[in-house]
């Protein structure tokens, strides 16, 4: 090997060990900051790529909540109100529409409601809209809703007051 | 001290206010007239998951919720 060879094989490898050096370093850096993300997300109950208005959101929902309700939702994802002038069961499913579906006797979903405060509100504001609405003043929230067979599913019609009875 | 909730994009915004202070008092129930003017819903806790909608500025309410209007989605 001649002196020439022997320099631009040098020039050659060096960057290369430079560059794989700088790789490994940016895999460990990247690898350590994933286990401190999960490690924030188990500590803090929530995801932590979630904005801190959804989760100011569904503190203050909460904090609304009965006990029993609370715990169904934090089992479940869902709560369960009743309606203020039917004695109707609706479930309030985690959502920002669509969310809200009516229940039978039997606890089986009949169809879904969807009514919402105006504004880009965060899920656990419309939640808890949606539950004070339905539990202080069932028949203007429904009147207002628009109905849907099912859950997050094909829309039936805008409601009347006439359907309540249903 | 005495709160309201006024339910926004960022989640909520908190007014305090003491209940004993005169100016305080008349600012909030300012702030009553002009949520529930624009279509705001007030509501209070009366117990543990129970609440009831008001119409009226209520002095002694420790907490008051207001959330927009609601629309069809």
């Amino acid at each position: 090997m001649n002196l020439d060879t022997a320099m631009a094989t040098r020039m050659f490898a060096l960057p290369m060990i430079a560059m794989a050096l700088f790789l490994l370093v940016w895999c460990l850096t990247g690898l350590t900051a994933l286990g401190e993300f999960r490690r924030a997300r188990h500590a803090r109950g929530h995801s932590i790529f979630e904005p801190e208005s959804s989760v100011r959101g569904l503190m203050l929902l909460k904090n609304w909540l009965s006990p029993a309700q609370l715990r169904c939702y934090e089992r479940h994802g869902y709560f369960e109100v009743i309606g203020s002038d039917s004695g109707t069961t609706y479930r309030i499913q985690y959502g920002k529409q669509a969310n809200v579906e009516q229940l039978d006797n039997a606890g089986r979903p009949v169809c879904a409601w969807c009514f919402v405060p105006e504004g880009d509100l965060v899920a656990g504001d419309v939640m808890l809209a949606q539950k004070i609405a339905l539990e202080t003043n069932e028949r203007a929230a429904i009147a207002i809703a628009i109905k849907y067979a099912t859950l997050r599913t094909r829309r039936l019609t805008r409601a009347g007051p006439d359907l309540l009875a249903s | 001290m005495a709160i309201q909730i006024v339910m926004d994009r960022t989640g909520d915004t908190r007014h305090r206010f003491d209940a004993g202070d005169r100016a305080a008092v008349e600012e909030a129930k300012k702030r009553f007239m002009e949520l529930t003017g624009d279509g705001f819903t007030a509501a209070v806790r009366t117990a543990p998951g129970e609440q009831r909608v008001i119409r009226s500025f209520d002095p002694a309410a420790e907490e008051t919720l207001f959330y927009p209007r609601l629309v069809g989605g």
